[in-house]
């Protein structure tokens, strides 16, 4: 079938992809400047880093490095992180789940509020609340995550204290990647709901102004008047027959999004104090754990670069144009 | 039925099914929200985009934009000084028009925690996070525009090379390939001499490296879409060299569709400075940045909440204007239009 | 038909989201434990995380000793007068000449892991913490500490005999060393590197696990050797680097216990009603101060040089404005130090004779280094990354400037900043510690920070930041290292404290308030010390846990 064909070429390019990408993150540590070890590991004994040498394949040929790299990572080795000797996976797995749940709440908060806002604005367009909701929309896309995440801490946590400034409870997830984890729902929520608002602002105002444009476009199109004189409801329509078209366009930005989100979680984790990914790459940074900090950027960008994948895939099944346009060639 | 969805990037109403699937993952972002308005050029069609007069919107946002040059400028140059910004005043500390410890006198918008005045500190901070906004901005439309257009107007394998590193560039979040630019830069720079680059510098790499995938998409797509038109075919079969037909045919109409997005592109810039800043990979002290700013403050948000409150003012005022104008700028240029 | 798909494709993808949420938010109902042992379950906020808890290659700070007094015993403890008091050892007895120390131990006491705290496991600590041949996990800096140890034999299963190169009256406090020097159990201090993370003491409280940048927990050990302690059942230790944050999360109940050492939070502790906020009293307080490192390498930089040296270090002593200083960082609520130690610590002296601000004397001084040193005088200032840091340095740097000095600024995170002081990467270096004996155990030099730096001798002691090398302060540290009484050693440390203030080759700053905020609901009990040995104190920020309880 020509479906499995285009998703095999897809799959094909995504390998590629991956591979430059992994030899991207093996570069960032060869190519620091004079020996690596004597940056990465300063204080550490000349067995240390002899060791250290000898894990990295300093000496041996570049491509047989990167093989080993490669080698490496296949079977979940992302190195050790020096300061105490845990392998960066295990750190992977109790900060990655935080931000992925995380991620998901700001994403879900943006759609449940951005659907019906955008649509109304669509729908009475040029009207005073279409006014209202864009401008809002408009100076919601002029703040930094960073200063919504501040502002809300001020006033939500610090003046009005109904949710915490800081602090983290495992969730649904946490178990799963780490099993000595057990849930605290509420707790979780308690903890979660500011920083998820935080990230979800910034987005509602990108979807909703998205959506609103398009429905705009679609609502001025032959098959709604149709649907009018046919005598549909206004309601009907707008769910039925606007939204569907617009669904693709979100759907194509929500993926897009989601580099935006991981680059705003990273701010308001360590903002909010939530040990996330975010939080460990920048502890990564100063402590100039590079090897640790190597083994996050790879499992960032593969995150990444899997979801957009799985975006595309959708999008692949969900486009009729693209289908069409597959069996026209 | 199928024009319903607006079309993402200009070449694509005849464009094969693969570039379209290939769009997502084609674009990456750094993470602040103006950078979706970005997207939102490209993706919306915005049809009330209007050649009208300048709104009122337009025109304080112009203002604010010429206000807060003429600030930086005063600032650097000292030709006007609102005194030292790296002058400590015991009675002044931590205080301002809104802290706990009571207002400060003489100071309008009062001191930071060590004392030092707001307003000398912002204006001068207008000029580093303008500075470095600006200049990063620069390397990325520089460097990001000419790939784009080699990329776009010879094809083949060049573009299949230049595309693919764009698109290993766009496989890794905005932030955490400039975090992780930065600090590498610095873990060299420190390494390499005392000679070492200054922190302005890194930063103007690394958000503009950032910048270039970007920038080269958008560049590639516009130069690609000109390289099919009549008359640089024309051009091209009497033997002109590529080298003339790009800078005469090619950039002269590449350029507006990437000017058009510069002035987003630099409040992209402004907040990721902010970002890294936060991140405690910012300007060195004592320079103030409006980024800088607020992360050394950060930690008296409850008590003295002016510091970053005014910091950020200045940062959402900035951002916000630029936005505005650079909507304004797009509907001038049409870019759209002219490509299609 | 396609229509009908894409919708239904979205559907599932959104419903499956949801159906993730829902279904396991559901499954996984409240898991508290349903009975709390009475003495609670006390979260405390700490201002940062340690990675590495092999105690004899860790560099500890307050927040890493914090989690190591939970897990671990020290063999002495100080009491409220000042003395090392046997605690984990029953017995700590020098003989007559104090160059062989007799350690006896307590019957029946066992590590977490269940095996016995006897001579043996004393020895294998101790051959780590000095760095014997072939010792497993030997440290680079507590070995230096330890360099008069000569060996450590098994005399009984529950007697160690040390014996020492020269005599150290003071070795009872050296078991202590400001509560770094736990007893691991063998089992850990043989792991390799797992002994950084794999903590097995004989402590009032067990590892029960370590998540790096949210919490480290640890439970109730229930044969603990201290009868009816600990109080608490678990101890939740969370890493919250923000001060700010951390204060509020102590206001917004989520923390019940803080520790902090700004001013800025001492005073918005103190200004929150619902919470308590008990500051270390003066005594044995941490002092804060600059280094000015004298060299890197062979060469000499500007503080070391043979000709204007001592200039360039009595400039930036007499340029600095403290009071200035302290009002802007600290309110005025720390008090200015003057000297190495602390009141109680012997020695002690109000003004050991650090010169006084005086920016006019300061430019003079600056304009006759810049004649000796080629019309330059700059100075680079290194700093951890930390806002608070930070700011201290920007405060420096202006006064430097008033006087004609030229500084720049550079940040590095905690780990490198030290190796740039090493390397004499540096110039200044601003940092705090936790010295200044005990009143009858009295060296100074607990940490070698002050023994000399001399490289060409083979003493080349790497924490000795300063990169100094004086004879003169050297012979009264070795002095004071062999005297008997208190009353000699107070002698002695007193002549040392002025010898030191004559070099420049540190600038005091000031005493930091430490300071514990608590929930009203939880006690800070300090209990009474076993066999009679006193109360415990209080000290360096550090608080014992064995008698925290939560209402």
């Amino acid at each position: 079938m020509e479906l499995t064909k285009l998703i095999a070429r897809r799959a094909v390019q995504l390998v590629i992809v991956l591979l430059f990408v992994s030899f991207f993150t093996f570069l960032l540590v060869r190519l620091l400047p004079g020996d690596p070890t004597d940056i990465i590991i300063p204080f550490g004994t000349e067995a240390k880093k002899a060791q250290l040498r000898s894990d990295l394949g300093l000496g041996q040929p570049l491509y047989r490095q990167y093989i080993d790299y490669l080698g490496n990572i296949l079977q979940g080795n992302l190195g050790r992180q020096y300061s105490s000797g845990r392998p960066v996976s295990e750190l992977v797995a109790q900060s990655l789940p935080v931000s992925i749940q995380l991620m998901i709440y700001a994403q879900l908060i943006a759609l449940l509020f951005a659907l019906p806002l955008g649509i109304w604005a669509a729908y009475r367009v040029g009207s005073r609340s279409d006014a209202a909701i864009n401008t809002t929309g408009f100076a919601l896309l002029a703040l930094p995550n960073f200063v919504v995440a501040l502002v809300l801490s001020y006033f939500i946590g610090a003046r009005w204290k109904w949710l915490p400034t800081g602090g983290y409870a495992p969730g649904w997830l946490d178990p799963i990647f780490d099993g000595t984890r057990s849930t605290d729902i509420g707790g979780h929520f308690n903890y979660m709901l500011l920083p998820a608002i935080t990230l979800a602002l910034g987005q509602i105002a990108i979807y909703m102004r998205l959506l609103r444009s398009d429905m705009i476009a679609t609502l001025k199109e032959n098959f709604i008047s149709m649907a009018r004189a046919k005598g549909i409801s206004n309601l009907r329509i707008l769910w039925r027959h606007a939204l569907r078209p617009s669904s693709l366009t979100l759907l194509t930005v929500v993926g897009l999004n989601v580099g935006a989100l991981i680059g705003g979680a990273i701010v308001v984790e360590v903002i909010f104090g939530i040990p996330g990914m975010g939080q460990k790459i920048t502890l990564a940074i100063f402590s100039r754990e590079y090897i640790e900090l190597q083994g996050y950027v790879l499992v960032v960008a593969v995150l990444f670069i899997l979801v957009n994948f799985f975006v595309d895939f959708l999008y692949t099944i969900l486009d009729p144009r693209i289908r069409r346009g597959r069996s026209a060639t | 039925m199928d024009d319903l969805r607006p079309d993402a990037i200009p070449e694509s109403s005849g464009s094969t099914s693969q570039q379209i699937v290939g769009e997502s993952i084609e674009r990456g972002f750094l993470g602040s929200s103006s950078e979706i308005a970005l997207a939102a050029v490209e993706t919306g069609p915005e049809g009330e985009a209007s050649r009208k007069k300048l709104s009122i919107g337009a025109w304080l946002a112009i203002g604010w934009m010429g206000f807060i040059i003429l600030i930086a400028v005063l600032a650097k140059t000292g030709i006007f000084t609102w005194g030292d910004p790296n002058e400590s005043f015991v009675s002044c500390a931590r205080r301002g028009p809104f802290s706990q410890e009571g207002t400060a006198a003489n100071f309008i918008l009062g001191c930071d925690s060590n004392g030092r005045d707001m307003l000398a500190r912002l204006a001068l901070g207008t000029w580093t996070s303008l500075y470095v906004a600006v200049g990063a901005i620069l390397v990325g439309f520089s460097i990001g525009g000419l790939l784009g257009i080699i990329s776009g107007y010879f094809g083949g394998k060049t573009d299949t090379f230049l595309t693919g590193l764009f698109n290993i560039l766009l496989s890794v979040p905005g932030v955490v390939l400039a975090l992780a630019l930065v600090a590498f830069l610095q873990g060299s720079a420190e390494t390499a001499s005392k000679s070492s680059i200054s922190p302005e510098v890194i930063l103007i790499i690394a958000i503009g490296i950032v910048g270039i995938p970007l920038v080269g998409r958008i560049a590639r797509a516009s130069a690609l879409s000109w390289t099919q038109r009549e008359f640089v075919l024309a051009a091209r079969s009497q033997g002109a060299k590529h080298r003339r037909v790009i800078i005469k045919e090619i950039l002269p109409n590449v350029l507006p569709a990437i000017l058009s997005i510069s002035l987003l592109g630099i409040a992209i810039a402004i907040v990721a400075e902010g970002t890294l800043a936060i991140l405690g990979v910012g300007v060195r002290p004592p320079t103030p940045s409006w980024g800088n700013i607020i992360a050394a403050d950060r930690g008296n948000l409850f008590t003295s909440p002016h510091i970053v409150f005014e910091a950020s003012l200045m940062i959402f005022l900035t951002v916000l204007s630029l936005n505005m104008l650079g909507d304004v700028v797009r509907a001038r240029f049409d870019v759209r239009e002219g490509l299609l | 038909m396609s229509r009908v798909n894409r919708i239904a494709a979205i559907a599932v993808v959104v419903g499956a989201m949801a159906l993730t949420t829902t279904g396991i938010s559901s499954a996984s109902a409240p898991s508290r434990a349903p009975q709390q042992a009475k003495g609670g379950e006390i979260t405390f906020g700490l201002e940062a995380e340690s990675t590495n808890y092999c105690l004899t290659t860790a560099q500890l700070a307050v927040s890493g000793i914090q989690v190591v007094k939970a897990v671990y015993d020290t063999l002495t403890v100080p009491n409220s007068k000042g003395e090392a008091v046997p605690y984990l050892a029953k017995s700590v007895e020098p003989n007559a000449d104090f160059t062989v120390w007799t350690i006896g131990l307590r019957e029946g006491v066992v590590f977490h892991d269940g095996t016995p705290v006897d001579a043996a496991a004393i020895k294998a600590n101790l051959d780590s913490y000095y760095g014997a041949p072939d010792a497993p996990n030997v440290g680079a800096l507590i070995p230096r500490v330890l360099g008069f140890v000569q060996s450590v034999v098994v005399t009984d299963p529950l007697t160690v005999t040390v014996t020492l190169k020269t005599p150290v009256s003071t070795f009872a406090a050296y078991l202590y060393l400001t509560g770094r020097m736990g007893i691991m159990a063998p089992a850990q201090l043989n792991s390799g590197d797992a002994c950084k993370t794999n903590l097995i003491g004989s402590g009032p409280f067990k590892l029960s696990s370590i998540r790096q940048g949210e919490a480290t927990v640890v439970t109730a050990n229930p044969s603990y050797w201290q009868k009816g302690y600990p109080k608490a059942a678990q101890i939740t230790f969370i890493p919250v680097t923000d001060g700010a944050a951390r204060t509020n999360q102590l206001q917004g109940g989520q923390l019940d216990l803080m520790h902090t050492s700004s001013a800025t939070q001492i005073a918005a502790l103190k200004n929150i009603g619902s919470v308590n906020a008990l500051t270390q009293k003066p005594g044995y307080r941490e002092i804060a101060y600059s280094v000015l490192v004298q060299s890197k390498g062979t060469t000499e930089k500007v503080f070391g040089l043979e000709t204007v040296g001592a200039d360039a270090r009595k400039a930036y002593n007499t340029a600095l404005d403290r009071k200035k200083i302290n009002q802007i960082q600290n309110q005025g609520t720390f008090t200015l130090a003057n000297g190495l130690m602390d009141t109680k610590a012997p020695g002690y002296l109000k003004n050991a004779g650090y010169p006084k601000y005086n920016p006019k004397k300061a430019k003079a001084l600056v304009a006759k280094v810049k004649a000796g040193n080629g019309g330059a005088f700059d100075v680079v200032l290194g700093t951890t990354t930390d806002a608070e840091s930070s700011k201290l340095a920007q405060l420096v740097q202006e006064q430097l400037g008033k006087v004609g000095i030229t500084a720049t600024i550079a940040l590095f995170d905690q780990a490198t900043l030290i190796n740039k002081a090493i390397s004499g990467d540096i110039d200044v270096l601003f940092w705090r510690n936790l010295h200044g004996g005990f009143s009858n155990s009295s060296d100074p030099d607990n940490y070698p920070w002050w023994s000399n730096y001399n490289p060409e001798s083979g003493a080349e002691n790497l924490i000795n930041f300063a990169h100094f090398n004086d004879p003169a302060t050297q012979a009264l540290l070795d002095k004071g290292r062999t005297e008997t009484t208190p009353a000699q050693a107070k002698t002695t440390y007193t002549a040392y404290n002025k010898a030191f203030a004559k070099g420049n080759f540190i600038t005091p700053m000031w005493y930091v308030n430490w300071t514990i905020g608590s929930q009203k609901s939880v006690k800070v009990a300090l209990p009474a010390l076993p066999d009679g040995a006193g109360k415990p104190l209080f000290v360096y920020g550090v608080l014992p846990v064995i008698g925290l309880s939560k209402k």
